[in-house]
């Protein structure tokens, strides 16, 4: 039996970083709001505490942070030919679970994209031309441009407290920074993290070759910081577990140590953790959202009434939520018509492998999530495309997070995989070797896209999501590219053997690459091709807000969480403002 | 055979000790340089816990190092230590340092003035910290049970309660700042005069590493 809860004026559906903001601001602009979590409420002490937090059997391997797979997993095939099979161990993404949501077990890499990146389609065909990409690529304009994001990026950044050095103030370019990035209103909060060894090689390497290194925007923070929000953190310790593990220090910003304090103690907003939502629950019209239903950990199934609806969940899990809703219309490969789970992108993430002399100590295990040094020479538009046949681009940098000692063990190409060889080399290798990341773009295709599976279903009896994706040829052709730009600055700093590692086809679940999933319901100015409006607000149903890395059109150079960061802060602007004082209508653009 | 090397020690660099020192060293183990910490510090550096003088026996020798060198610079402050830090060249301060961190001494008694609920609390911040203080545990850089993470963490089990408390009050209103990234003024400014009192007495009440 059904238990119908009293009205609400907000639900939230999913309490992580992009539900905590939400809810925050709604919560203190006077309205009642339910955060539903389905994970477990958790916070630096008791939760994160060391030694504990340091098992990187339990986090790394076992993924001890991550959504349950055992009851809801993803499906996943290459192709439309194949028969998708439920993803049973998360390797090649990890989406979290719990209070707080991915963001606990984040990085900490804070970048902005370009201005580029939000006209994609319209910056690409004017200077390459209409015919330059393949065909099967449907990359579009967000609809909402750097510009108007700009203050929303600032503000999130200065929420964080992200330490790093701006590489454009309003148009002036400043030494130390990125020459490349978009202009920004002013520094970051805090300046950058110390510079580690590896990074201070990679920067002279790069420097002689005439790049732009700049170091990593961090938000593991190199000093204390107290936040717009009054919350305060402190400095990171470089201990080299950000990546899969939650902080212990108060120095990596998460929804638990930037904002969750603030919203907490607001007695509008109530957390419910252990509901597992089932639906968006939609009225006769099929026009209007009239709240949620959503099972509790002893099985019970309410209804929650609100007014308005934010789905705040793991991109793949907005999509998911749609779909099990009804909302919007689902894909369709075949015609290429419908946008529910259209344009999925993933990103193209290579590496390259510099081993050194034995008496160069690079000290891999002395790193935060964010402390590298790094260069956008290779990332997005920043250079000439002509001639090359694919679009993109890829940050190329010493960005090496740890040196756990399980997971981390470079050895050279032709090292035995296994036994008395591999230990040695481990032994020899372990403290000489540095490992760049180039992390790549992703193009949307016509063959990419996320539906309902007809055949595995979860632990409450739904179609989970299915996921179709393979590398597309331009993003293979880019990985190819960039990956030949590391090999030359591993070699010019003095390494005496680099292996590149482009990326290759077929993509697999089966190895760690990145939880940078995007697209599915797309931001856009057309309804045709997008699932939201520029204000992130369903063109279907306007008292449903889907906001996530779900509504990206394309994937960009960077980690997505700064964008996603400074979307979440444009679109409560046009709730507070503009939707909220004419509720039930689409907000105009 | 350690106290031949210590022996060796104190002959290479018996010349820039001071005579009181000298004659002292033929006493007491460890290089001439430490026989003027010993005369406060203890023989194997056991401390003084009522005088706030803290134990120095097996701790971190780059710990140590490095509040020599701060004494001698300015960077910590403390008019006594300051004055016998600053005429220590490099080498003097090393053979200190390491002569300390390689004693062995006797752990001081519990403190007979910490009630229980000092102690259940105290604890608590030393194991788990305090989510409304949003303040994390001390084990997570001072290892577990305090008993230290070379090269930078001190051990604080079995130190001198009073002054563990003197020490945590002096990062709380910012007079010593001799630590990395503010992280000992940032935890200290969440402390109240009685958490620090607890957790003083607690870390005392256990045996040294």
């Amino acid at each position: 039996m059904v238990q119908r809860l009293k009205e609400v004026d907000v639900v939230i559906v999913g309490v992580g970083m992009v539900g905590s903001i939400v809810a925050k601001e709604l919560a203190a602009a006077g309205y009642k709001v339910v955060g539903l979590e389905r994970g477990d409420a958790r916070f630096t002490v008791p939760e994160f505490q060391s030694p504990a937090v340091h098992d990187e059997l339990r986090f790394d391997i076992r993924k001890a942070l991550m959504q349950d797979n055992t009851r809801e997993p993803v499906t996943f095939r290459n192709a439309r030919s194949e028969t998708a099979l439920p993803v049973r161990r998360w390797e090649s993404f990890l989406p979290g679970t719990g209070l707080g949501g991915s963001m606990v077990h984040w990085n900490g890499q804070t970048y902005r994209f370009q201005a580029n990146d939000f006209e994609l389609a319209t910056r690409t065909r004017e200077r390459y031309g209409k015919n330059f990409l393949d065909k099967d690529v449907t990359i579009q304009d967000w609809g909402v441009t750097y510009a108007e994001l700009e203050p929303y990026y600032d503000r999130f950044e200065y929420l964080l407290g992200t330490s790093g050095k701006a590489g454009n103030i309003k148009g002036e370019i400043q030494p130390g920074g990125d020459p490349h990035e978009s202009p920004r209103s002013r520094e970051y909060p805090t300046p950058p993290q110390k510079e580690h060894f590896q990074g201070a090689l990679f920067r002279k390497a790069a420097t002689s070759l005439g790049y732009h290194p700049f170091p990593q925007p961090s938000s593991n923070l190199s000093q204390p910081y107290t936040n717009p929000e009054g919350v305060k953190l402190n400095a990171c310790v470089f201990c080299g577990f950000c990546e899969r593990f939650g902080c212990e220090h108060y120095a990596k910003s998460v929804p638990q140590t930037v904002i969750l304090p603030v919203l907490l103690a607001n007695s509008n907003f109530e957390l419910r953790t252990g509901c597992q939502v089932q639906r968006i629950n939609l009225d006769s019209t099929k026009k209007k959202a009239t709240g949620v239903t959503y099972i509790d950990t002893a099985g019970r199934e309410f209804e929650q009434p609100a007014s308005l609806v934010i789905t705040s969940s793991f991109a793949l899990n907005n999509v998911r939520m749609l779909l099990l809703s009804g909302i919007g219309k689902p894909y369709d490969p075949e015609t290429g018509t419908g946008v529910v789970g259209r344009n999925y992108a993933y990103q193209t993430v290579s590496s390259v492998a510099s081993f050194f002399d034995e008496d160069v100590f690079i000290n891999p295990f002395m790193a935060s999530g964010a402390s590298g040094t790094l260069i956008n020479d290779f990332a997005g538009d920043n250079f000439d495309h002509s001639g090359l046949g694919f679009i993109g681009g890829a940050f190329i940098g010493a960005v090496n997070t740890n040196g756990r000692p399980i997971q981390y063990h470079p050895v050279p190409p032709g090292t035995p995989g296994w036994g008395k060889g591999w230990k040695q080399a481990v032994v020899k290798h372990y403290n000489h070797s540095v490992m760049f990341s180039l992390h790549g773009s992703s193009v949307s295709t016509r063959q990419n896209y996320l539906d309902l599976d007809p055949t595995y279903r979860d632990a409450w009896g739904q179609p989970l999501l299915r996921m179709t994706f393979d590398f597309p040829q331009n993003d293979l052709k880019m990985a190819a590219y960039v990956t030949a730009k590391g090999v030359e600055i591993g070699k010019a700093m003095g390494a005496k053997q680099v292996a590149g590692a482009p990326r290759t086809a077929p993509y697999t679940t089966t190895v760690y690459q990145t939880t940078h999933n995007t697209g599915g319901t797309v931001i856009g100015n057309d309804p045709r091709t997008s699932v939201v409006n520029r204000y992130l607000q369903s063109w279907d149903v306007p008292n449903v807000f889907v906001i996530g890395a779900s509504a990206y059109p394309q994937n960009a150079s960077w980690n997505p969480t700064g964008t996603l960061g400074a979307l979440t802060y444009w679109a409560i602007d046009a709730l507070k403002n503009r939707y909220l004082k004419n509720p039930g209508r689409l907000v105009s653009a | 055979m350690g106290c031949l090397l210590a022996l060796g020690a104190s002959l290479i660099i018996a010349d820039a000790a001071p005579p009181a020192a000298k004659s002292q060293s033929a006493k007491r183990p460890g290089p001439a340089a430490a026989a003027v910490c010993q005369g406060c510090h203890g023989a194997n550096g056991e401390g003084a816990p009522a005088a706030k003088i803290p134990r120095l026996a097996g701790q971190s020798a780059d710990y140590l190092d490095k509040q020599l060198r701060d004494y001698a610079t300015g960077a910590r402050t403390n008019e006594i230590m300051q004055n016998f830090a600053k005429p220590l060249n490099e080498a003097d301060r090393g053979a200190v340092a390491a002569f300390f961190a390689s004693r062995t001494a006797p752990s001081i008694a519990p403190n007979p003035r910490a009630t229980d609920f000092q102690m259940a609390r105290g604890h608590q911040l030393a194991h788990q910290g305090s989510e409304p203080e949003r303040v994390q545990a001390c084990d997570n850089c001072h290892g577990p049970d305090g008993s230290g993470v070379p090269h930078s963490a001190p051990y604080l089990a079995g130190q001198s309660a009073d002054y563990l408390a003197a020490e945590l009050q002096s990062w709380r209103e910012g007079e010593r700042k001799n630590d990395a990234g503010k992280l000992m003024y940032s935890v200290a400014q969440r402390l109240n005069d009685a958490d620090v009192s607890a957790v003083s007495a607690y870390f005392a009440s256990l045996g040294a590493p």
